[in-house]
């Protein structure tokens, strides 16, 4: 509970004090003026006794009074309060008024107090005395009247509650605020003062017992009359006053009267002497009651407001509430009167000196020591004997009582009459009320003890008479003293209150009285730390009837709340937004707006958001009323940022009076765009993209796709990205990619790297994405929306700042008008374009906010933006990844800086559109196709080093420009009916299948590197004429392409590179991608075997010695794959042709070829094609192609050599060891023999199965489109390695889909392998040459004798041992049955040695002895590597068989 | 059957709360939010030494005019608070007990969810469902 400046016992006491009247004559009254103050008040200050009175009880005992205080007042006539005991409206005004001029102080020392998980900040006195039991009240009172800080905890309610209790009027039931005495002051300055005295005297008599008055009430009947000559020091003469107080001591007698001297001052000689003024404390607050009308009009709500003339406040008294109000205004108004009349600006008791002070307090000593406490003292004794007498059974009071009511004393009344009235009123002069009046005395006087017993057997009275209000009043008071005696000889009768409480209220209707007694009760329960109890009380005295009462009584109870021993921090939060919306009610908005801050703290982020957004928006509005803006729009602000659970229309509402508050607060002050909470950014998925928005397709022409803001970020696909630019970056820098090396980046975003400045390019937009989103459920409507920037001009020396919008350094878009549906994400694109370089940072965004009705209509949009729209900005603030590097970076959570909206302005660089025509977007593969491609310089500086690298370097070529072959069609249109491949002018047709011409190309004339590096990374220079490429100049280069060689969708990747012709910027070059998907469908099959031909082709042997040894058969078979394509008709081989290093394909020697030149080949179909290839050795690695077929087409030129080259090199490259081995075989003659000794005997071994022969396949396809035949070409290769092993165009397909085995140690070579017996049984090739019949007599000879060549070659390229063993195996029957015929003659083994490739002839005989048919071949012939000793020979492949006739010529 | 019913986390912010959609919703939120503070009396005034085999169920928190508001508190903190209708006289303590019982254990179940993670506001369609139940009920 808030804590008090009184301790509850000096509360208690000052609550019920000793009344006394004053009675002034007109002379008195203007003696007392000259202060400023009436004669009450100039009493006031010094009504506190500081020094111990005593007194007599009746049982004679001396009784203390202690620290007394007596209330002093002017006698007013006019009743207060009617007896209904609902305050009148007046008195409501007045309470108010107290309630609202007290605040709380601003700035006020803060008070914590920690309950629980809460930590709440009550801004009211921190001098929080936590123990606040009756022991240490003085220690507390001390320290407060010492402390500067005077002013209490919640001094509103103190405020209150003593303007309540001072205006409680005097009831007839109890006697307590009844005068007891009456002070006649009369001026010594009077003509004659004891007439004077004897006037007074009569009135006050006239007032008490005429009957005229029901106000004011007093006491006793003899009431005590104190006869006080005052005299004015400054003009009147002091003996004059003496001598007639002489005469009153005469009298009156010395105790019933005093001369009091005043004003000592004179006017001349107090200027500099500093008087302390004891008034102000107790002046202030009545003079402020006494102008009520001053204060109503913020204060007063509803139909007062209109009912309040600002001419007087005892005019308003229009509602006819009860008639008594206008008096007691009045009353409270005269009390104070006289001091209010020049007091604004006069202080009080400027003619007193402290002498005067003194004088005063010795005045009031003298008259409560010898005149009030005797007559009180008198008075109750007298009371005592009445009663004891009345009743003549004994002396002792308690024994009497006892024995009074333990007669069981019949009322006088009837009982049904009491019965009826509850309210029953005993006359004045009762004897019930003798006991009541003797206990009150006794109460004043603070012998509680008694007080107690007469209180109890007053109740006991009253309850035996069913007199409620009686009893209920004995009940408060009894337990008051109760409370009030020292040592505490009983407990605190709690339900004595509570039974009074409910008697006042339901009983007696008296609220007025039931709030007394709440009061008194509560302050009594919190000094016993029963806090929750006297929360229940407070509680329940909470009423519809009046607000104030009840909101000062919930703030009350929240604070019992808090202070119980376990705070219930909930329940003062709700009980305090209970009081603050009773303050509202009661038009204390301050007080409300407290009360709801102060809940607040409670219900702050703890997820009680629906609450919180009440609490909020009752600040907001509260605020605003109090004209504090700034707090109405920042708690209006926390509903709508808070994720709200609110209903839509309550949400609308919300945002409604944000916006008009909101609209308010800008109205007066407009230096800086405040921030707006809505819609929300999400601004770490902000992305910049730097660049023209490209537009993707104009007519017929396909922009390179490049990046674009529609694009979602992929890490893989950047990487891919960065990789190529990387490969073209060290391509263009000759191999070497520069430290510096960046990749570009075009759209930052969250993942990308942001640690460095973006580089922009001047008079290029920059496009920002901001992400809104709106939480509410309501539409908003942006406009005008902008973004917001800085400049630093970076040319400068003295840095510029520019804020503003001016256009002529940066252009900003705006965006008129952007709609957020409700929950909607959406994306706003915002741009820049700088004309200026510099540094550019981008701050936030400025927008006018708008709400639509919630009605959405599309058409509102404008009047809606019209009426109720705010401008202001958000800051776009992006944190940075978080750093995880170091230790302290991993153990704390720091944030790296992301400058993805702060870019660089660079001067201008190049730009390249690069545009594509007739691109197809499905293919076949190995499909050739030519489309064109157009590179554009958009920019006004010249572009130059353009290259191209991408994912696929196989699938296209620009055409080979080294060759001397003009760049044929210049116009794409005339393409149509053009092949792409370049046919021979005049085909040589006659001859199918002859020897046609052979090219030698090297791969170099193909824009790729020497020796197949450079094929890997697919970087090629783009041909254009100058190298440069103009501002504004654009030209159109020829592109073919060739459809992968698997099927399906390919993504490829272009990534064009280029720079700026004038060196030394700060971006090094530039860069631009384009991603193609191409649909590849199946077409050919091709598959090829490669053989050794047995037998060498004399004409050949003939012509080139050499080449007895090459010759090979080359099966190729091809097969239509493309079955489900309905399009496509048929395929034609148009040509097949080779490449290789040594072989070139010969002559086609499957018959089926002679007849046409082109095969059909329709779906499902083989078609095999076999031809002879020979070999052909040239010096340089040149490839031979070697067209066959139907040599129309020149394949060694582009595009088919440039596809051939570009192919997907073989997975085991051979071709450096090929030129090695060609060296080697070119020295054979030097006998250095192949290889030496660093050969390995696989590779040897190996080595004589190789080929290396690619197969070219071209073919025509005959496909079907919109009813219209066309003629598709395309290509396929197969590269044959080993002979007898099948290639197929197809395999590698196969390979790339195997599973690859993660591998986490490096692989081991692998094992050196003995050569396989097959390898090994292909050493030595035989051949034997014998005529085919042989004719003989065998009547004239019977043995036939013929000569037999074996011819031996030796296919590898080291020294082979050979033995040839002609003996007949006889051990299988077979061959003794069929060899028994014929016998080799001479030499049956021969031991011999083969050089490398080198070719030996046997020359055998064989003996026939009858005529025919023979198998010669049955020589067998075992070989060995000459230098591996330790290897047994292997038997070599047998030769076919070998059939000789001998025909018996007869 | 309940006007609200209410899943307060240990922390004492809600998990979930739902009252009769036609009343005002603010008011039962003020409503629960106060009774957490007589809830952690009860728990307090039990005891730590109790603390183990103490009834979950808090009984009658507080009355009010119009409503009784009653607590359960789970072992782990979580607190249920369910506030049925002052002239509703067929609810007895058992039947209170029982909601209470089907509320932890559909709570339970809510936890056991291995995509739920603790401290987020429920939105379990099944324990949605389970309270609407409840609700009904009254209606």
């Amino acid at each position: 509970m808030a804590q008090c400046v009184q301790s509850v016992h000096e509360f208690i006491q000052d609550s019920f004090v000793p009344m006394v009247a004053v009675l002034c004559s007109e002379d008195a009254e203007k003696v007392t003026r000259k202060n400023n103050l009436n004669f009450s008040e100039l009493l006031r200050p010094f009504c506190r006794l500081t020094s111990e009175g005593h007194m007599r009880d009746p049982n004679n005992q001396v009784q203390v009074v202690k620290n007394l205080r007596i209330s002093v007042n002017n006698v007013v006539t006019r009743p207060s309060v009617p007896a209904s005991g609902t305050p009148s409206l007046a008195q409501r005004l007045l309470l108010s008024e107290v309630v609202s001029t007290c605040q709380p102080a601003e700035g006020g020392v803060a008070n914590v107090i920690t309950a629980g998980d809460y930590d709440l900040n009550i801004s009211d006195r921190s001098l929080k005395a936590s123990v606040p039991w009756y022991r240490d009240w003085r220690d507390t009172l001390t320290e407060l009247s010492t402390s500067k800080h005077y002013t209490a905890t919640t001094p509103w309610f103190e405020a209150y509650r003593e303007t309540f209790l001072q205006s409680m009027p005097a009831a007839d039931h109890e006697f307590l605020n009844h005068y007891l005495a009456c002070l006649l002051v009369v001026s010594s300055s009077e003509a004659v003062p004891v007439e004077k005295f004897l006037k007074l005297s009569q009135e006050q008599h006239r007032i008490q017992h005429s009957g005229e008055y029901t106000n004011p009430k007093w006491f006793i009947p003899n009431t005590l009359k104190y006869y006080v000559l005052l005299h004015d020091m400054s003009q009147g003469d002091e003996h004059r006053a003496d001598s007639v107080y002489e005469d009153m001591k005469q009298r009156y007698g010395a105790q019933g009267c005093y001369l009091l001297k005043v004003n000592s001052r004179t006017a001349a000689a107090g200027a500099d002497e500093q008087i302390p003024d004891p008034w102000s404390q107790y002046l202030h607050k009545s003079s402020l009651q006494s102008q009520p009308n001053s204060f109503l009009h913020p204060t007063a709500n509803g139909s007062l407001v209109n009912s309040l003339d600002s001419t007087h406040p005892l005019q308003l008294d229009t509602s006819g509430d009860t008639p008594g109000s206008l008096d007691a205004l009045r009353a409270v108004a005269v009390e104070t009167k006289a001091g209010t009349a020049a007091a604004a600006a006069a202080s009080h008791g400027a003619c007193l000196t402290l002498n005067d002070h003194d004088r005063i307090r010795q005045f009031i000593q003298e008259f409560t020591f010898r005149g009030l406490l005797p007559h009180i003292e008198k008075n109750i004794r007298q009371l005592n004997d009445q009663l004891v007498s009345r009743k003549g059974l004994s002396r002792s009071l308690f024994s009497a009582t006892k024995k009074w009511f333990g007669g069981g004393k019949v009322p006088e009344k009837s009982i049904a009459e009491l019965k009826n009235t509850s309210g029953l009123l005993y006359p004045p002069e009762a004897p019930e009320l003798q006991i009541r009046k003797m206990a009150d005395l006794c109460f004043l006087v603070q012998h509680y003890e008694l007080a107690y017993s007469c209180y109890h057997t007053a109740k006991k009275d009253f309850l035996s008479d069913q007199a409620m209000l009686y009893a209920a009043g004995a009940l408060e008071m009894a337990a008051v003293s109760a409370f009030l005696q020292g040592g505490a000889p009983r407990p605190y009768p709690a339900h004595y209150m509570d039974t009074a409480i409910q008697t006042y209220r339901d009983v007696c209707k008296n609220m007025h009285l039931a709030e007394r007694c709440a009061l008194l009760s509560a302050e009594i329960l919190k000094s016993q730390a029963k806090f929750s109890d006297a929360a229940t009380l407070l509680i329940k005295m909470t009423s519809e009837d009046c607000d104030l009462r009840s909101a000062l009584l919930l703030e009350q109870a929240a604070h019992c709340f808090i202070n119980m021993r376990n705070p219930m921090v909930r329940k003062f939060a709700f009980h305090m937004i209970l009081a603050g919306h009773r303050f509202s009610k009661a038009g204390q908005k301050r007080h409300a707006l407290r009360c709801y801050c102060q809940a607040m703290q409670v219900y702050k982020g703890k997820g009680w958001s629906l609450a919180e957004d009440h609490i909020n928006f009752t600040i907001g509005r509260q605020s605003f009323t109090l004209r504090q803006p700034e707090n109405a729009v920042s708690a209006f602000r926390h509903i709508l940022t808070n994720e709200s659970q609110q209903a839509s229309s309550q949400q609308a509402a919300f945002l409604r009076e944000y916006l008009y508050v909101y609209k308010n607060v800008t109205g007066v002050c407009d230096v800086a765009l405040p921030q707006l909470p809505l819609p929300y950014i999400n601004s770490s998925a902000t992305r910049v993209y730097f660049g023209h928005e490209r537009r993707l397709a104009e007519g017929e022409k396909q922009a390179a796709t490049h990046v674009s803001l529609d694009q979602e970020f992929d890490r893989d696909l950047a990487a891919m990205w960065r990789d190529l630019e990387e490969q073209v970056v060290a391509s263009a820098n000759r191999g070497v990619v520069p430290a510096t090396f960046q990749a570009t980046q075009c759209c930052l975003n969250s993942q990308t790297d942001n640690l460095r400045f973006p580089l922009a390019v001047v008079e290029e937009p920059i496009i920002v994405e901001v992400v809104f989103r709106n939480p509410l459920k309501v539409p908003l409507v942006l406009s005008d929306v902008s973004l917001l920037w800085k400049f630093t001009l970076k040319d400068f020396s003295r840095p510029q700042d520019a804020t503003k919008q001016s256009d002529d350094i940066i252009a900003t878009e705006v965006i008129p008008e952007f709609f957020l549906n409700p929950e909607e994400t959406k994306v706003a694109r915002l741009k820049l374009l700088p004309h200026q370089t510099g540094q550019l940072n981008i701050l936030g965004l400025v927008y006018n906010l708008a709400s639509t009705p919630s009605t959405g209509g599309t058409t509102v949009s404008s009047s809606a933006a019209l009426k109720s729209d705010v401008r202001g900005r958000q800051d776009l603030e992006i944190q940075g990844p978080r750093l995880n590097q170091t230790k302290e970076e991993k153990t704390s959570v720091s944030h790296g800086p992301d400058r993805r909206l702060d870019p660089t302005i660079t001067p201008p660089m190049p730009l390249l559109e690069v545009f594509f025509l007739q691109f197809p977007t499905a293919l076949l593969c190995g499909e050739i196709r030519k489309a064109y491609v157009e590179f554009c310089n958009v920019s006004g500086v010249p572009l130059c080093g353009l290259r191209v690298v991408s994912t696929h370097p196989d699938f296209f070529t620009f055409g080979s420009s080294s060759l001397a072959t003009p760049l044929t069609p210049l116009s794409p249109t005339s393409f149509e009916n053009c092949s792409a491949y370049k046919t021979l002018a005049t085909p040589p047709g006659a001859t199918p299948g002859s020897v046609a011409a052979v090219t030698l190309v090297s791969a170099g004339d193909f824009g790729l590197g020497e020796g197949g590096s450079g094929t890997s990374n697919g970087v090629a220079e783009i041909p254009l004429e100058d190298r440069v490429l103009k501002p504004g100049q654009s030209t159109q280069l020829p592109l073919w392409l060739r459809g992968p060689d698997h099927e399906g969708v390919h993504e490829i990747n272009f990534l064009f590179y280029y720079e700026s012709a004038v060196k030394g910027g700060k971006i090094s070059h530039r860069v631009l991608r384009h991603t193609v998907f191409i649909c590849a469908s199946r077409s050919l099959c091709v598959r090829a075997t490669a053989c050794r031909s047995n037998t060498l082709p004399e004409e050949e042997a003939e012509e080139e010695d050499e080449r007895r040894n090459g010759s090979m058969l080359v099966f190729v078979d091809v097969e239509n794959i493309n079955t489900n394509e309905a399009g496509v008709r048929e395929f034609h081989i148009a040509q097949v042709s080779s490449s290789s290093k040594q072989w070139r394909l010969h002559r086609c020697i499957n018959p089926a070829e002679d007849k046409g030149m082109l095969t059909n080949i329709r779906g499902g179909k083989h078609v095999s094609c076999d031809c002879q290839a020979s070999y052909c050795s040239n010096s340089v690695p040149l490839c031979l192609f070697s067209p066959l077929v139907a040599p129309q087409i020149i394949s060694s030129t582009t595009p088919c050599a440039d596809f051939f080259f570009r192919r997907c090199p073989p997975s085991d490259s051979r071709r450096p060891p090929v030129a090695v081995e060609t060296q080697g075989r070119l020295s054979r003659s030097q006998g250095a023999g192949p290889g030496g000794g660093a050969e390995d005997l696989t590779s040897l071994v190996r080595k004589c199965n190789e080929v290396d022969l690619d197969i070219i396949v071209l073919w025509k396809a005959f496909v079907v489109e919109d009813n219209k035949q066309v003629i598709l070409e395309g290509q396929l290769h197969v590269a044959l390695q080993t002979i007898g092993k099948e290639a197929c165009s197809l395999t590698q397909k196969e390979e790339a889909q195997e599973m690859v085995l993660l591998k986490f140690k490096p692989e081991l070579p692998p094992p050196m392998t003995r050569p396989s017996m097959e390898q090994l049984s292909h050493l030595i090739k035989t051949n034997l040459h014998y005529p085919e019949s042989y004719r003989h007599p065998f009547i004239h000879k019977s043995l036939c004798l013929v000569p037999v060549t074996l011819t031996l070659s030796n296919c590898s390229l080291a020294q082979v041992d050979v033995i040839i063993d002609l003996r007949h195996k006889t051990t299988s029957p077979e061959s003794l049955e069929v060899h028994g015929s014929f016998t080799w003659l001479g030499q049956t083994q021969y031991k011999l040695q083969l050089r490398a490739q080198e070719v030996m002839r046997v020359p055998l005989r064989a003996c026939f002895l009858h005529a025919g048919v023979y198998n010669l071949g049955t020589p067998r012939v075992f070989a060995k590597l000459a230098d591996q000793g330790a290897m047994c020979e292997t038997s070599q492949q047998t030769a076919t068989p070998a059939l000789i006739i001998i025909i018996n010529d007869t | 059957m309940a006007v609200c019913i209410a899943v307060i986390a240990k922390e004492n912010y809600p998990l979930y709360i739902r009252s009769v959609p036609t009343q005002n919703e603010l008011k039962f939120h003020y409503t629960v939010h106060t009774s957490l503070d007589v809830v952690e009396e009860k728990i307090s005034a039990v005891g730590k030494a109790m603390a183990d085999q103490r009834e979950l169920y808090l009984g009658l928190l507080y009355p009010t005019e119009d409503y009784k508001v009653y607590g359960y508190v789970t072992n782990s903190k979580v607190k249920f608070v369910i506030v049925v209708d002052s002239s509703n006289t067929s609810l007895r303590d058992n039947e209170i007990r029982s909601m209470f019982r089907k509320l932890h254990n559909s709570f339970t179940d809510v936890m056991c969810n291995p995509f739920y993670n603790p401290g987020d506001t429920i939105q379990s369609k099944a324990f949605d469902g389970m309270v609407s139940a409840m609700m009904v009920q009254a209606s």
